[in-house]
């Protein structure tokens, strides 16, 4: 065991850690999971829930895990007959205001009441004379509402907003049973990454008003991804049900966003559900676009970057995967070549206790990677490039105002009615971000790849997919960068 | 012939067929003045003798509150235990913020009749009933909506015993 960490033994298991960690943190590398509401690895510690009650022997009585550091040669035990009876005590008086309507919930099925009380809670109540305490439903903000009822006051909406977001609007107002989580009267939760307190909450006291009644927790399959909203490049989980993005929570990744994803970035999913999509390859024909299979769109792009020489040019959006756009790069290589793109900017709000965590003023999530294969910002220089352009690629970018005399050939999984991209003499459907797998660069330039979390519409493909296909057939597969 | 058939001369009583068919008339006769077990479908549907068992498992119905409304709380438990996924809910929120269900379909046709949806439904709303008549002109008429489910009448299935829950 390496110098300077600390060995315990946590039911049995030794464990080594460095000094200063908690005594839950180290169980948890004991594949031990202490039951526990306040804590939470993302804000301080609190100790008022009292559910972490563990052993320790030569301790005078039981310790709170969450709060208690090691020491060398500590025995702890979570499973006895004091630490499970305390556990159970403290679940009992959780519940006896608790109104017990997870059929209405839509906490149930994630909620870690439900699961510690199904795991060793007791089997009734024996509070059942008295009229459980009763507080209305409060609107909190753009997002959140509260329900009091069903709140533990485990405080981790209250830290988060004075520790993590430092704007402290949340307080535990009254004292005893009286107890709820306050609001200043004359605040909102409207911080943009006030959202957080939905996922932190343990319980479904706290609930976005935007998933409201939408599914229930077992019905969602979910996916690792990478947000779209920014360039700071957050990992999410994407939570589909029925092939449709219903929700978008954090993933935790110390190195980038730690626990949280901003409130932007929350609702930046709803777009990957659009149904007016391109489904089939249109390709002109005497003048009108007419749908087509693969192999022949394919194969008039094929012919026709064959066919053309000089200059090209490739407008490209900072959205595409890193792997679309060093094929479209190398697609293109045989012609003296040009790519940009352009990024829609924001307002930059950061989370204060995170540091280098922020919605990033840049909307997009590879902009840096796509800056890292050449391509440049100048688009209003490639946009001038393009109208002399003997080939111009436009990847995915619908509303892109192009004026091209040469061909014109568009990639992408949207394009409206009379969008400049509607004269491309071919039109091919890709896959967006739910419905690939890729790679993104954010802007520290870390490279995070994101999974496919359902099927693409109609015949559409993933832009490398599509890309590939074509350097293939132009022998360009093999080339070297 | 080529082959002599060898034919046994036998008694006339052996022979005749009068006495066997006066024997199976008089059993026919008798049943006359036997007691009537026939019941007459459909004017008569139960009898003192034979009724539906109140754990029958027929087509469903829908139980309301006092104000007449779905006691649905559209809580998802039903199209998730439903083994034959049957059950169409989709769950919305009336202007008293209660959650109910937008849209609930039951189709018949699809429907096992296991009785699971009324097991797990934890507000008693959704029940099979004790109802066994279901023709229809059409088949679409086989998916009942929440209002049909509301509007039948039929008593319900009683799934166990209550004096005897766990079946011991």
């Amino acid at each position: 065991m390496a110098d300077g960490m600390i060995n315990l033994t946590i039911d049995g298991a030794p464990v080594s850690v460095p000094p200063g960690t908690l005594v839950i943190e180290a169980a948890k590398q004991a594949g031990v999971l202490v039951p526990h509401y306040c804590y939470h690895p993302g804000l301080p510690v609190a100790g008022v829930c009292r559910m972490c009650l563990v052993e320790i022997e030569k301790a005078p009585k039981l310790q709170i895990a969450c709060a208690t550091t090691v020491t060398e040669g500590m025995v702890v035990k979570t499973q006895t007959a004091p630490s499970k009876s305390a556990r159970q005590s403290v679940l009992e008086l959780l519940l006896i205001n608790h109104p017990l309507d997870c059929p209405i919930c839509d906490q149930a099925g994630e909620c870690e009441l439900q699961d510690f009380v199904f795991q060793e809670g007791r089997d009734g109540t024996r509070y059942g004379e008295y009229a459980k305490r009763f507080n209305p439903v409060e609107d909190f903000g753009p997002d959140v509402l509260y329900v009091p009822n069903r709140c533990i006051l485990c405080t981790r909406c209250v830290r988060f907003m004075e520790d993590v977001a430092k704007e402290p609007v949340l307080n535990v107002s009254e004292r005893g049973d009286r107890a709820f989580i306050g609001i200043h009267p004359e605040a909102r939760l409207d911080h943009p990454w006030a959202g957080n307190v939905v996922d932190l909450c343990p319980v479904g006291s706290l609930l976005s008003k935007d998933f409201l009644h939408k599914a229930r927790a077992w019905e969602l399959d979910k996916t690792a991804s990478i947000c779209t909203g920014c360039s700071q490049g957050c990992n999410i989980t994407l939570d589909t049900r029925d092939e449709v993005v219903v929700r978008v929570r954090p993933r935790p990744n110390l190195e980038v966003n730690r626990y949280f994803i901003c409130d932007h970035g929350r609702m930046h999913y709803k777009w990957m559900n659009r149904g007016d999509r391109i489904e089939a390859p249109l390709i002109r024909r005497d003048g009108e676009l007419k749908a087509t299979d693969w192999d022949e769109a394919l194969d008039r792009v094929a012919g026709i970057l064959r066919g053309a020489s000089g200059t090209a040019v490739a407008l490209v959006s900072p959205g595409a995967s890193s792997e679309a756009l060093a094929l479209a790069k190398r697609l293109l290589s045989g012609f003296s070549w040009t790519g940009a793109f352009q990024v829609v900017m924001g307002e930059e709000a950061p989370l204060p206790g995170v540091p280098n965590l922020a919605l990033r003023a840049e909307r997009a999530p590879n902009a840096k990677g796509a800056e890292n294969l050449g391509y440049s910002r100048d688009y209003a220089r490639a946009l001038e490039a393009a109208k002399t352009a003997a080939v111009v690629l436009v990847l995915d970018d619908p509303d892109c105002a192009v004026e091209a005399s040469g061909a014109l050939i568009y990639l992408g999984s949207v394009l409206g009615a009379d969008a400049p991209c509607r004269r491309a003499d071919v039109i091919l459907p890709i896959a967006n971000v739910a419905e690939e797998e890729g790679t993104f660069t954010n802007c520290d330039g870390r490279d995070q790849r994101y999974y496919q979390a359902k099927p693409a519409p109609g015949m559409a493909q993933p832009a490398a997919w599509v890309l590939g296909e074509l350097t293939a057939a132009l022998g360009l597969a093999e080339l070297t960068r | 012939m080529a082959i002599g058939v060898k034919v046994m001369k036998r008694p006339t009583q052996q022979t005749s067929y009068l006495r066997a068919t006066l024997k199976g008339m008089a059993l026919t006769f008798s049943h006359l003045l036997r007691p009537k077990v026939t019941m007459q479908y459909p004017e008569e549907k139960s009898s003192k003798d034979w009724t539906l068992s109140s754990r029958w498992r027929g087509t469903h119905r829908m139980l309301t509150d006092e104000q007449g409304r779905a006691k649905c709380v559209a809580c998802g438990l039903c199209p998730q235990i439903c083994p034959a996924n049957c059950i169409k809910l989709v769950p919305g929120e009336d202007e008293a913020g209660h959650r109910y269900p937008l849209i609930y379909e039951i189709d018949e046709f699809r429907c096992i009749f296991c009785g699971y949806c009324q097991e797990v439904c934890p507000e008693e709303a959704i029940h099979v009933g004790v109802h066994y008549e279901n023709s229809e002109y059409s088949r679409d008429r086989f998916v009942y909506d929440l209002e049909r489910l509301t509007a039948q009448t039929h008593p319900v299935s009683t799934l166990w015993d209550p004096s005897d829950p766990k079946g011991e």
